[in-house]
């Protein structure tokens, strides 16, 4: 790993026909810290998450992840060097039961896969659900079912698009606390987040996008109080 | 030669675009294939025929039988059957139209038996130079380029067609702004029904008929929308030309059988390099 | 749950599974020759909709076109025996193995397509193979055919189409139970998903596609050494296709008894009902296939595994 960045995204680039979404963003994450994203509507954010896991290759600019670069590998490519991702809508597997829908990510020996999805489940709470339909679980057990899925690959950083979207007090309190469990265990998170109080409780560091351009990057107390940020949320 | 293969091409093109038109407008409103398009096609030609030979009607003027019939046959089509399975995964729509082609055809076979049947109303060709202009085509021709313009007319500049083109660039959006889908499906599987019947009774005047001869016509339709890009209806219209043309100029070097593989191997090019069509604008 | 219960039930399908397999095995000494034939195309049928299955079911990309897997296996069998002098047997593995490569050729660039792209690009597949078939004159006699010289073989043959149905459906068994199954099946749900979550989606479809294709291609040798005489309309139809998957969809697509339970189901309901009015049973046919699409997507089986909780390998 050089210079100690997890990942590292330099001048990285997206257009789509005319529309830059993303335009020479760069940014380095550290191991081990959780990290925000946010941004007005249509800023570039989820762009830039499928630029990163390899979804819609980029046009210009390079990523590097522990040192290699991983732009041009393809999507289950970058997923098996460590990079687990969720997306904004809930995309469990529906007509995998839940336990299936963790197996299915799993490529060592399979009792000991099925064992760890176990205590996976265990782990949401999801473990009495365990031979369930996932698209018959509610939107809440979904939503941890999901995150348990990312788990269960056991990647060293974890892209969260909008965990906190449409889930209630109580579970979003779980959420955050696996979140900063997952901290505790040396991973690193990255979040795009609407909700400002749960980004600002949760990251150590935020950047932030409009129009496809990093405008700002800092502690959130700073981030808060930045003039730049104000504008491209409030306008002027 | 060159000079006949781009006339014959251009004659059988135009065909080509009507009947694609069709496929395009069901397509394009609810991303469903109609699998029993030619057989509607087939259909049509049918009116044709036992008009001509049991009334001795003008097979032209038989138009305004087939079309209204197809028309209607298309409504009560969408209206107790397809619309079912619009939103379902493509295999439901696939099968769907499939079992209602089947159906239709072996009726047709049970009703007209598999006899080939032809339509002998113009024969003999006009020369002009060196190229023979079969009189029949020609005025086929003239016929579905009429059709098709009209129908183009239809959907660019009134409010139905207007409705018809905001489902198929989104039909959520359209629902929201106060589009009834529903019946714009139901009116466009109607009218496409029609672009189809039509086809059926050029056909008919043109070539010998039977009741599996719309298979063909489905998947040439299919092949037109691909290379003129989906839910682009201009589209279908140079799609269908280019595809008449690419027929005839390969049948100067390959057999007629040889030159059905080309539209298929166009097709997969297509598919493959540009997934919006050849004329399409890029897709998102 | 009842787990007691349940694995009391799993025992007696079990046994019953046992039971008749050996009655299938003894039946050709009992049997008629129309009842031998029956058999052998049964048998035929059931490993066709376990092809079908296997791409279609679990991944959800659509073959329309799974029948030039048949044909092709058919006519490469049917030029080995007829011109080469081969045993059935072989030339039939080696039908298989044409349809392989030609799944392989195809299959690279086509399962790039989505939806209804794909399933009309294998339509057309169908449609060139029988092209090319009748244009190659010299190699398959062209539209005249191709006859096999006179062989009674109707005994083993129905062994060999029952292994070949035993051998596909274990092999559905395998898959259906297997993690390999179950990426399969996630390419169904959500591909970009399961391509996010590592899953080499591209892959898969293809391992899956070329499994899928060996099948018909050793079922369509079978088939021309059964019949004696091969044509491309026959061995190329639409119809074909629809046939194994309106059966695997009818029995419950996705599952592993659901092909067989389909093709029984609409094999015996085909032959022994009305097979004799042919427009007639083509109509209603038509009919059965919308009532299918409409009233049951998901089929028998897959009713009953989703009221009762049952795994998709019963």
């Amino acid at each position: 790993m050089q210079n100690g960045h997890l990942l590292e995204l330099r001048q990285v680039t997206k257009r789509f026909g005319g529309v830059t979404a993303v335009n020479r963003c760069s940014l380095e994450l550290a191991p081990g810290r959780i990290y925000g994203l946010i941004g007005p509507n249509g800023s570039g954010k989820t762009t830039l998450f499928n630029c990163i896991t390899g979804l819609e290759p980029h046009d210009d600019g390079e990523i590097r992840y522990k040192g290699e670069r991983i732009d041009g590998l393809r999507a289950h490519e970058v997923a098996r060097r460590g990079i687990g991702r969720t997306f904004q809508i809930i995309r469990v597997f529906p007509e995998l039961t839940a336990l299936e829908n963790l197996l299915v990510v799993t490529w060592g020996p399979f009792d000991e896969a099925h064992r760890r999805a176990q205590e996976l489940l265990r782990f949401v709470t999801l473990d009495r659900l365990q031979n369930e339909y996932a698209g018959n679980l509610s939107y809440g057990q979904q939503k941890l079912l999901e995150f348990a899925r990312i788990l269960m690959t056991d990647p060293e950083l974890i892209l969260l698009d909008e965990p906190a979207a449409g889930v209630n007090r109580t579970l979003l309190n779980e959420l955050l606390e696996a979140i900063r469990n997952l901290r505790a265990q040396g991973k690193t998170v990255f979040i795009v987040e609407h909700d400002m109080k749960v980004i600002m409780d949760l990251s150590e560091r935020i950047f932030v996008l409009n129009y496809g351009e990093k405008i700002a990057e800092g502690p959130p107390g700073l981030i808060q109080s930045d003039e730049r940020v104000i504008e491209a949320y409030f306008g002027r | 030669m060159v000079g006949q293969v781009v006339i014959s091409g251009l004659l059988a093109g135009a065909l080509y675009s009507l009947v694609a038109l069709g496929l395009a407008l069901i397509f394009g409103v609810m991303r469903v294939i109609n699998i029993a398009h030619g057989t509607i096609l087939m259909l049509g030609a049918y009116t044709t025929f036992w008009w001509f030979h049991l009334l001795g009607v003008n097979p032209y003027l038989s138009l305004l039988a087939s079309m209204p019939l197809m028309f209607l046959l298309g409504l009560l089509l969408q209206r107790t059957l397809v619309t079912r399975v619009v939103d379902a995964p493509e295999l439901s729509s696939l099968l769907l139209t499939f079992g209602i082609s089947i159906a239709l055809v072996n009726i047709a076979q049970l009703a007209f038996t598999s006899d080939l049947r032809s339509v002998e109303f113009l024969t003999g060709a006009f020369l002009v130079g060196p190229i023979a202009l079969s009189k029949s085509r020609l005025i086929s021709f003239a016929f579905a380029v009429t059709i098709t313009l009209l129908a183009f007319w239809f959907i660019q500049k009134t409010k139905l067609g207007k409705a018809i083109r905001a489902t198929s660039q989104n039909s959520e959006v359209a629902m929201i702004c106060g589009i009834n889908v529903p019946r714009i499906r139901l009116y466009a599987f109607g009218i496409a029904s029609a672009l189809a019947g039509a086809g059926g009774s050029l056909v008919a005047v043109m070539f010998a008929i039977q009741p599996e001869m719309g298979q063909v016509y489905t998947f040439k339709s299919f092949l037109v929308i691909v290379l003129g890009g989906a839910g682009n209806y201009p589209g279908a219209l140079l799609g269908g030309m280019l595809l008449g043309l690419v027929e005839q100029l390969s049948s100067l070097f390959l057999t007629t059988q040889l030159s059905e593989a080309v539209a298929y191997v166009l097709l997969v090019l297509v598919l493959l390099v540009r997934p919006s069509g050849l004329l399409g604008g890029r897709e998102r | 749950m009842t787990f007691v219960s349940l694995s009391r039930t799993k025992k007696t399908l079990l046994a019953g599974l046992v039971i008749g397999l050996i009655l299938l095995a003894i039946y050709p000494m009992a049997a008629t020759g129309y009842g031998i034939r029956f058999m052998l195309q049964l048998f035929m049928w059931v490993a066709l909709a376990q092809s079908w299955n296997l791409i279609s079911g679990l991944t959800g990309y659509v073959s329309f076109g799974h029948v030039a897997f048949f044909g092709t296996g058919a006519y490469a069998a049917a030029i080995l025996i007829a011109t080469h002098g081969w045993h059935w047997a072989p030339a039939s593995s080696m039908g298989g193995i044409a349809a392989v490569v030609l799944a392989l050729i195809i299959g690279y660039p086509c399962l790039r397509l989505k939806g209804p792209y794909f399933a009309i690009a294998m339509l057309g597949l169908n449609e060139v193979m029988r092209v090319l078939v009748s244009y190659f004159e010299g190699l398959t006699g062209g539209g005249l055919g191709l006859s096999l010289p006179t062989l009674y073989a109707s005994v083993q043959i129905y062994y060999a189409a029952g292994l070949a149905a035993i051998a596909a459906s274990v092999a559905a068994h395998l898959i259906i139970t297997s993690r390999f199954g179950l990426r399969l099946m996630t390419i169904r749900e959500d591909e970009v998903a399961a391509e996010a979550m590592g899953v080499n989606t591209a892959r898969y479809k293809l391992y899956a596609f070329l499994i899928s294709a060996f099948i018909p291609g050793v079922v369509g040798g079978l088939h021309a050494r059964d019949q004696g005489y091969i044509e491309p309309i026959s061995v190329f139809p639409l119809l074909t296709t629809i046939t194994m998957i309106v059966m695997a969809l009818f029995g419950g697509k996705g599952t592993v008894w659901g092909p067989v339970l389909g093709a029984v189901g609409l094999f015996c309901f085909q032959e022994l009902v009305w097979a004799r009015f042919l427009y007639l049973h083509q109509i209603l046919f038509g009919a059965i296939i919308v009532f299918v699409v409409l009233l049951m997507p998901r089929g028998i089986l897959g009713l009953v595994q989703q009221r009762y909780h049952l795994s998709r390998s019963l």
